[in-house]
């Protein structure tokens, strides 16, 4: 497996995303800008250029017409997928941490930080899909303070009115999304931060990874953990690989401490655990620092991670990645 | 060729002669081959034949993808030609992926401290032994090293004759370890040219203790072997002039049982930054 090396940020990655069809790949990074490659061969498609700060997430729709990115210049903007151009913005009064499109690709979801007397809070905007994309309205259709800990990454749940959150102190939780009500929480499903939280194709479980040094996969309409996958780092992000019965974890030691750890100590390795059985199955390294997110391609194909070291690692799975049988004939068709 | 430039040297146009001429041709397997003469860095000559084959990859995509393909580039992009940019795309080192059952991470991965040892071993140095507890660790991470290892006397080796020979200081290694002389077996240890004052007192058992600090007085040495047993008599040799210690000591004990396991104990063992040398003091030879 050779992969191809990204060179286009110029500091630590933050999110990496592939579209429906898997042969886009879009990151972003605290360097301001969003960049979006072809997956099959590392070619640069183009640049997402405007935000004045670091770019902390983003999302695009199933039909990689909308790209939606949230920033720390206290923004959200829609991009048009092909051009490059900037469609909408919103203000907030401060960072945006978590962007999500609806199944639908009509409503977008949105964490922005508790910070300068602000709470944290939840936006839901519909997305006008008529004409050119940028007549949309500025007032989101939902907004919200969830109570307690406060969330920091989101999605839509399996039905549309759902939103499912991860919290900082290791809650999940399930919120209405028109009236902010909680609907069903897991006050314990991790004991430190939840880093990232990844759903499965058809939405009816989910992966999170969490600081805690695990990663756990959670019934989406109970909120039951179903797996738990226990390592030896703190864990930066998870992903289900479709097709195949596995979950890549990435993580490593903590950003400030890297330089004072030895390449092999860090433990920035992907990781390749079996969904089901809970065991490690294989580790890909590379990375030269923690690495900070994981996605894998909807056709099961590839994954990409993207790393503190700024780099982001496009990886095509050989032939023996879908051959391999680790468990022979216990193994489980996905 | 000629007529492209006017040589200035009539060495070059022998060159030009000579070099062979490259070849590049395609055979019906479609494998280019590309011959090529080059002078490298050390002037020699190297012929080069680099073979190529292309494959054409086909891959049949959804139409939008096919569209998106066509795509104008943007941003910092734009205007780029098709194709990946090598200032921001290159191919990376082969990285494996082995997936197999069982949990890797129960594993331990070797400690700094294990990679050493197996090095050492490696190397033909021997194991590694604490000097304190004969344990398979660094005499620096012993877990006894700020008690005296094993006093409760248990263990005490019986110890034979009277006038047994002074018994062979730590066992030399039996790999290819240096041994000093002074160490080796029949050797009568370090220091034995040092006078031992005070003439005979063979009826003591004595041990003689080398290695130690300039500093080391008396009382030191009392409370260090008085942990053992009752410790007798207690000499330092010192230097006349100065009064400094010269590094040596002489310990007389009351039981021969206790003066051994002293040694056992104290031989090795660290001391005011030292690592000191226990052995039975000799008899002066008759002159």
């Amino acid at each position: 497996m050779r992969p191809i090396l990204l060179q286009g940020h110029e500091r630590s990655l933050t999110q990496i995303k592939f579209n429906r069809e898997g042969d886009l790949l879009f990151s972003c990074s605290k360097d301001h800008v969003i960049n979006v490659w072809f997956a099959d061969n590392g070619e640069r498609l183009g640049t997402y250029n405007g935000h004045n700060g670091t770019v902390w997430t983003i999302d695009v729709d199933s039909l990689s017409r909308f790209l939606v990115s949230g920033s720390a210049d206290n923004t959200m903007r829609l991009w048009s997928v092909q051009t490059g151009k900037c469609l909408y913005s919103w203000e907030f009064p401060t960072a945006v941490k978590r962007v999500a499109f609806s199944e639908d690709d009509d409503q977008i979801v949105c964490i922005t930080e508790q910070r300068m007397g602000h709470q944290g809070a939840i936006r839901v905007f519909d997305i006008d899909r008529e004409g050119d994309g940028t007549d949309q309205s500025k007032e989101p259709v939902s907004f919200f303070n969830p109570t307690s800990s406060k969330a920091v990454v989101c999605a839509f749940a399996h039905t549309p009115n759902l939103i499912l959150t991860g919290h900082e102190s290791g809650k999940v939780a399930l919120f209405d999304a028109s009236t902010g009500e909680e609907v069903q929480a897991n006050e314990r499903a991790h004991m430190d931060v939840i880093t990232d939280l990844q759903l499965s194709p058809d939405r009816s479980y989910f992966i999170t990874s969490s600081r805690d040094k695990t990663a756990r996969l959670h019934d989406t309409r109970t909120l039951m953990v179903l797996k738990t996958y226990t390592t030896e780092t703190p864990l930066n992000s998870a992903a289900i690989a479709p097709t195949k019965p596995y979950v890549l974890l990435g993580g490593g030691q903590d950003a400030m401490s890297v330089t004072t750890t030895s390449l092999r100590q860090g433990k920035f390795e992907t990781r390749f655990w079996h969904k089901i059985y809970e065991e490690e199955v294989g580790r890909v390294k590379g990375h030269f620092g923690p690495v900070n997110t994981i996605a894998v391609s909807p056709k099961g194909d590839c994954y990409a991670s993207g790393g503190e070291d700024g780099f982001v690692r496009v990886h095509h799975f050989d032939e023996s990645y879908f051959r391999a049988k680790p468990y022979g004939d216990l193994e489980i068709e996905d | 060729m000629a007529s492209t430039a006017p040589k200035t040297s009539w060495a070059d146009e022998i060159d030009e002669l000579e070099q062979p001429k490259g070849e590049d041709y395609v055979d019906e397997n479609g494998i280019r081959t590309i011959v090529e003469t080059v002078i490298n860095d050390e002037g020699k000559t190297v012929k080069i034949t680099r073979k190529i084959k292309r494959i054409l990859q086909k891959q049949v995509v959804d139409h939008t993808v096919a569209e998106r393909k066509t795509w104008a580039k943007f941003g910092q992009e734009k205007g780029s030609k098709p194709g990946p940019d090598r200032a921001t795309t290159t191919i990376g080192e082969s990285v494996m992926l082995k997936l197999s059952a069982g949990n890797k991470q129960s594993e331990p991965e070797p400690s700094a401290e294990q990679t050493l040892k197996s090095n050492l071993v490696r190397a033909g140095a021997g194991k590694v032994a604490c000097r304190l507890c004969k344990g398979d660790h660094f005499t620096a991470k012993c877990p006894y090293k700020d008690s005296l290892p094993g006093l409760d006397g248990t263990d005490t080796p019986p110890f034979g004759g009277d006038d047994a020979a002074a018994p062979e200081p730590a066992a030399p290694a039996a790999g290819g370890k240096y041994v000093p002389p002074s160490m080796r077996n029949g050797a009568r240890g370090p220091g034995e040219s040092m006078g031992r004052p005070g003439g005979s007192r063979d009826d003591l058992p004595t041990l003689r203790v080398t290695n130690i600090s300039e500093d080391t007085q008396e009382n030191d040495l009392r409370d260090l072997f008085g942990a053992f047993g009752r410790v007798a008599r207690v000499y330092v040799g010192r230097d006349r002039e100065t009064g400094a210690g010269k590094g040596f000591a002489f310990v007389s004990f009351e039981d021969k049982a206790v003066a051994q396991r002293a040694m056992e104990k104290t031989h090795g063992r660290g001391y005011d930054n030292l690592i000191l040398s226990v052995q039975w003091s000799q008899p002066r030879e008759q002159r």
